[in-house]
């Protein structure tokens, strides 16, 4: 037994049908040629893109489209910008909206899952025959506010600005002064690898700092009481002591850095104003 | 005009081979059936979005299997080999550039088809299944992005990675084993390369091609929709007006061929 909508839909893909064999135009030569027209517009415009990204990088220069190559990988260096390629800003970006850490996994598992079954579901509850977008307010509405939040946190997360170890060194006397360590020398070196590691690229300090994947600010840190040898088994394997952490391991810093490093962190009680 | 008995002759010889296929394969038949098929005379440029994103598709094969015979995934040269590529292989750098730059216009390209899609509201009966494979195909496509983005082991590549494997680790349940699977290790090394390599040129791009051709099928088999704007579109009942308020609708691509054909029959 057909329902009603089962019924008018069954008519209107035989109606359809019927037309097509009426009154279409077979594929080929009519629709392909506009397709074989397409794909060489689509060929051009990647050769184009490879020409102008190999010959904008002439020398030292970086070229329009970004350099040919970063430096070789190295594990050991840690001063990186953790930042995924253009089409995931959305993903990346989505997870700064996120600032607690226990929520972070909203955005890195909820949100995209939820967005995945709504899309995979979307001819499961969207059932109508009706096709013209002006008749359909609901997918309109949700189309338009889908394709803005997408474009406005790709841009975001194009624009998001990275934390310089270069610049951010340049801080370490005025931590220091706020914090109270500087006769600490110690903890004054390890503020300075903590700047130039590349930290705050996801972490915040005393209003420095991104914010990204949900990781804390570190201004008063030290101030939980966790102690320096629960900051440096932190660092080697972050999940071993917060669980699902997304921050990468720094043990290629050396026991001794990652010593300075905590005891950065353990001197770092909030600004003593 | 009756054919000469040579012609009918030299005719039969062209065409034995085709006979001979057809007979034992019929791909002759599924030839025809694919290029001869009817599609509506109204359909329009932005109906060419899918065949945008297969040649981009295309392109990434093609200059995926070059690049494969100079890349070396392994984090010793890997650097080094893309280096090569990049600066010593005669027109290395194009066939990089290209598959780099492809990468993205694949992506964007998917996107505008799927928006069409949308727009066209053709993701509906009888075609919910092509629109299930085409997300999956966005899905397939985009881990694609992700595996490739590691193998030209520079700073920006291994960071990324480092990043998203750790993001994947947060996940509940399967998280945590993803993640192990895709680093191979306690850091991400030889191992690492290895699967993403793996995964970006075996698995993955299997993957992508079997979801393309059942996506192509079902588009053949169910037909193309017209617009739904179009004064003709097909499936629509002939005594129901085409919606307003899309202000001068433009022409079909095909139908304009079409009255010009009916003009000169009637002439």
């Amino acid at each position: 037994m057909a329902s009603k909508l089962q019924q008018e839909r069954r008519a209107e893909f035989k109606r359809y049908k019927e037309d097509v064999a009426k009154e279409g135009k077979p594929f080929f030569p009519y629709a392909i040629l506009h397709d074989t027209i397409m794909s060489l517009v689509v060929v051009a415009v990647i050769i184009g893109l490879a020409v102008i990204w190999k010959y904008t990088n002439q020398g030292t220069d970086v070229g329009v489209l970004g350099p040919l190559s970063t430096a070789k990988a190295d594990p050991g260096t840690t001063n990186f910008v953790p930042r995924p390629d253009w089409f995931f800003y959305f993903l990346f970006y989505l997870l700064r909206i996120f600032k607690w850490p226990e929520t972070v996994v909203l955005g890195t598992v909820g949100v995209p899952t939820l967005l995945l079954v709504l899309l995979i579901g979307l001819p499961f509850f969207d059932r109508r025959p009706e096709r013209a977008i002006l008749r359909r307010p609901v997918a309109f509405v949700a189309a338009i506010l889908v394709v803005i939040s997408m474009g406005v946190l790709t841009w975001k997360g194009a624009t998001a600005k990275e934390a310089l170890g270069s610049e951010t060194v340049s801080l370490v006397p005025k931590w220091a002064n706020e914090q109270g360590f500087a006769d600490n020398k110690v903890a004054v070196a390890g503020a300075t690898l903590f700047a130039e590691s590349g930290c705050l690229n996801c972490h915040t300090y005393l209003g420095t700092g991104s914010s990204n994947l949900g990781a804390p600010n570190l201004s008063d840190e030290g101030a939980k009481g966790r102690g320096i040898a629960w900051q440096v088994a932190h660092l080697k394997n972050p999940s071993s002591k917060t669980p699902g952490s997304p921050m990468p391991s720094f043990a290629a810093l050396g026991d001794e850095n990652l010593t300075k490093i905590a005891t950065f962190l353990e001197a770092s009680k909030g600004p003593q104003k | 005009m009756a054919k000469s008995a040579r012609q009918a002759q030299i005719e039969q010889a062209a065409l034995y081979p085709l006979d001979w296929v057809e007979e034992r394969t019929g791909l002759v038949g599924y030839t025809k059936w694919f290029l001869f098929r009817n599609v509506p005379g109204d359909v329009n440029w932005m109906q060419t979005l899918g065949a945008a994103t297969l040649t981009a598709f295309i392109v990434q094969a093609t200059t995926g299997v070059f690049l494969a015979m100079y890349y070396k995934p392994d984090p010793n040269s890997a650097y080094e080999s893309v280096q090569h590529i990049t600066h010593e292989v005669t027109l290395g750098w194009l066939v990089r550039g290209m598959h780099k730059w492809g990468a993205s216009l694949f992506i964007i390209l998917m996107f505008l088809h799927m928006a069409r899609t949308f727009l066209f509201g053709a993701y509906k009966y009888p075609r919910e299944l092509n629109w299930i494979i085409g997300v999956l195909l966005l899905v397939t496509g985009m881990a694609e992005g992700f595996t490739g983005y590691l193998l030209p082991w520079d700073q920006t590549a291994y960071w990324a990675t480092v990043v998203g494997i750790n993001i994947n680790a947060t996940a509940p349940i399967a998280g945590p084993f993803i993640a192990q699977f895709l680093q191979g290790g306690s850091q991400i090394g030889p191992d690492t390369l290895a699967k993403f390599y793996s995964l970006h040129m075996l698995i993955i791009p299997g993957g992508l091609m079997a979801l393309i051709g059942l996506h192509m099928y079902l588009v053949v088999r169910l037909g193309v929709t017209s617009p739904p704007w179009s004064p003709k579109a097909a499936g629509r009942p002939r005594d129901e007006p085409a919606p307003t308020g899309y202000g001068d609708y433009r022409q079909g691509l095909i139908r304009e061929h079409r009255e010009e054909h009916a003009q000169e029959d009637g002439a």
